[in-house]
């Protein structure tokens, strides 16, 4: 055999590749495609700020309340102390978007596992889990990340696990029905009758097609979480030592009839990150989910 | 004589529904010698996907249960195995093909994907092995261009392609039994008869015991050896594919086999067909079955006994379970 057959036969017998796929699927989407460049663009602005922008955002650069275009040393203006807007967008975009990531990895984590398992069992796990879960939903949630955060001190990491135990029972409801419906489904039992075991079938059978509404409820449970994080730092129960465009939205809310940047400013950067989040997953959802590609 | 592959022993299942404990099935006694086809011929409802179910360790528990008697398989006892020795069975010494093609196969992963994924379940092969054993048996079920639609979705390939893949995944650890639930139901005329083919050849090949699970008299006429037909979760005539076409005793069978249509078969003097047979009902809802024949209330030639007392299914080759045409077999 020669080499260039070897190679055409590996690659034959290479199997799907999914991810290729995805990605061509995904590159024909251009909603999906703008939501990534704005959502690219905002990651770079962040990595930018928080590694190799020098400035400190509480320094008090110039007189209170610029408004925006005064002067190139403060394009977007300054707040009530005089801060420059620019560098608390550049400083504070790194703990809000960490904080909307791990949020949403927490939720997804705690989601996914006790709904996996109560929808998948049934029975008196399913009964269990779910009051579990139903006792967690009741509470009020901006109540309930309130108390986490005054147990333990504010940081990035507090307001995170806050926010994550407030949100996961959505996803875990999400995440049991799709599994109800699914185990039912004749290709769970196909797969039994090859000789799989429990493990196998929750989570390389169901939970595979379980993906594509999980992966929408992700991304916008990100969205969620900054903006709860914004929430928080509005009630002052961030971490005031670490600048986040929700601090900065909280800080300066009491002189918006006198400035109306300091606060809009950090809002469109939120509503932007979360509104490119939204178009990324909807593209994932769509691009992951063989049946839709080529729509 | 050979020893039976599988052995069913009075098997009984029951279900706890809304409307009480009822019986799918009632005392099954079933035998599959190696390399032959059994059949197992019934309407809806009558029990035959439980029995496969039942043989696979399947049924859904709760709600259902195997109440009592015994499946051996090859002299082992696996009715009440544990889910370990179960799970090592399934697929490499029993597999099943089911009824749905286009259900029961993962819509997330490619053909290839699905075949290696039962190959690595029961063989310690890598990856890569088990994905070039994957399309070596697409290859083997008859799929032109393995290569290529091992890359393939289950939503891109047609229905009777899926089946052969289905069928693949079921023979990809050379299993000793098949279990086939109505596994053409759901294909059009000209591709049932290439599965049936596929199937044929599969059994030569690998003298898999195939057991067939069908409504369909012509399926079992094209490939079963010996043939049990079954009636509200029991089997009310059993033996040999040829005795039972040629000369059904039960009234049900009878019946089964008149709903065949046949070409050109008694076109009348008009030129005009006769209308097709049917068995007049339905098979009773299982919670509503009385004492007595179940066929009773369907049966043309049912008599004060048959609503009284429950026929049992005799002992002979050609076995039939029915006290107005027992006395003819003899």
């Amino acid at each position: 055999m020669s080499m260039a057959d070897a190679t055409a036969n590996s690659h034959a017998v290479e199997g799907a590749r999914p991810l290729r796929d995805a990605l061509i699927a995904y590159r024909r989407n251009k909603p999906a495609l703008l939501g990534m460049l704005l959502l690219s663009a905002i990651i770079a602005f962040v990595i930018y700020g928080t590694f190799f922008f020098k400035g400190d955002p509480y320094e008090i650069v110039w007189a209170p309340q610029t408004p925006p275009g005064t002067d190139a040393a403060v394009p977007l203006g300054t707040d009530y102390l005089g801060r420059d807007i620019m560098r608390g967008l550049l400083k504070g975009g790194g703990p809000t978007l960490a904080v909307g990531a791990a949020a949403a990895i927490i939720t997804l984590v705690i989601g996914i596992s006790l709904g996996g398992i109560a929808g998948f069992f049934g029975g008196w796990i399913d009964d269990l889990l779910m009051r579990v879960t139903e006792f967690f939903q009741v509470l009020p949630a901006l109540l309930f990340a309130m108390v986490v955060i005054t147990l333990f001190s504010p940081s990035t990491l507090t307001t995170a696990i806050a926010i994550g135990v407030v949100l996961w029972p959505q996803t875990a409801r999400l995440t049991r029905a799709e599994f109800l419906k699914i185990r039912e489904l004749e290709y769970v039992t196909a797969a039994r009758s090859i000789g799989a075991r429990n493990g196998r079938i929750m989570w390389k059978v169901i939970l595979p097609n379980a993906l594509p509404p999980l992966v929408v409820s992700a991304t916008l449970t990100v969205g969620v979480a900054i903006l709860f994080q914004a929430g928080l730092s509005f009630l002052g129960l961030d971490d005031p030592n670490t600048m986040s465009w929700g601090l900065m939205i909280g800080t300066n809310r009491q002189y918006i009839l006198d400035a109306w940047w300091p606060v809009t400013f950090p809002g469109i950067a939120i509503f932007l990150t979360v509104f490119a989040v939204s178009l990324v997953g909807d593209g994932l959802n769509d691009a992951f989910n063989p049946k839709l590609r080529g729509r | 004589m050979t020893e039976p592959l599988l052995s069913i022993r009075d098997l009984k299942v029951e279900f706890s529904t809304r409307n009480g404990r009822v019986t799918a099935l009632d005392g099954i006694d079933l035998d599959l010698m190696p390399g032959e086809t059994l059949g197992i011929v019934g309407e809806s409802g009558c029990g035959k996907s439980i029995t496969a179910l039942a043989t696979m360790g399947l049924i859904p528990d709760p709600p259902g249960r195997i109440a009592g008697g015994r499946i051996l398989f090859d002299g082992e006892d696996i009715t009440h195995a544990d889910a370990r020795r179960l799970r090592s069975l399934r697929g490499a010494d029993i597999s099943m093909i089911f009824q749905e093609p286009m259900t029961s196969l993962n819509p997330v992963f490619t053909a290839g994907d699905q075949i290696a994924e039962a190959i690595i379940l029961h063989q310690q092969l890598g990856r890569a092995e088990a994905n070039r054993k994957a399309v070596e048996l697409l290859r083997t079920v008859g799929i032109p261009e393995p290569e290529r639609r091992a890359r393939s979705f289950p939503h891109e390939l047609s229905g009777g392609m899926r089946q052969r893949v289905m069928i693949a995944m079921a023979i990809s650890c050379r299993p000793r039994v098949l279990i086939a639930d109505e596994p053409t139901t759901a294909l059009d005329v000209t591709v049932q008869a290439q599965i049936f083919d596929l199937m044929r050849d599969i059994q030569k090949e690998f003298g898999v015991a195939i057991m067939l699970i069908t409504h369909d008299m012509g399926a079992i006429a094209e490939m079963a050896d010996r043939v049990a037909v079954m009636y509200a979760g029991r089997i009310v005539e059993k033996g040999s594919a040829d005795a039972i076409l040629d000369n059904p005793l039960h009234p049900y069978t009878r019946g089964l086999i008149d709903c065949i249509p046949v070409l050109g078969k008694a076109a009348g003097e008009q030129g005009r067909m006769p209308p097709l047979a049917e068995i007049p009902g339905v098979v009773p809802p299982l919670h509503l079955l009385g004492q007595g024949c179940a066929f009773a209330d369907r049966c043309p030639l049912a008599f004060d006994r048959c609503r009284i007392e429950t026929p049992i299914l005799d002992g002979r080759s050609h076995g039939v379970a029915c006290f107005a045409t027992e006395m003819e077999a003899v």
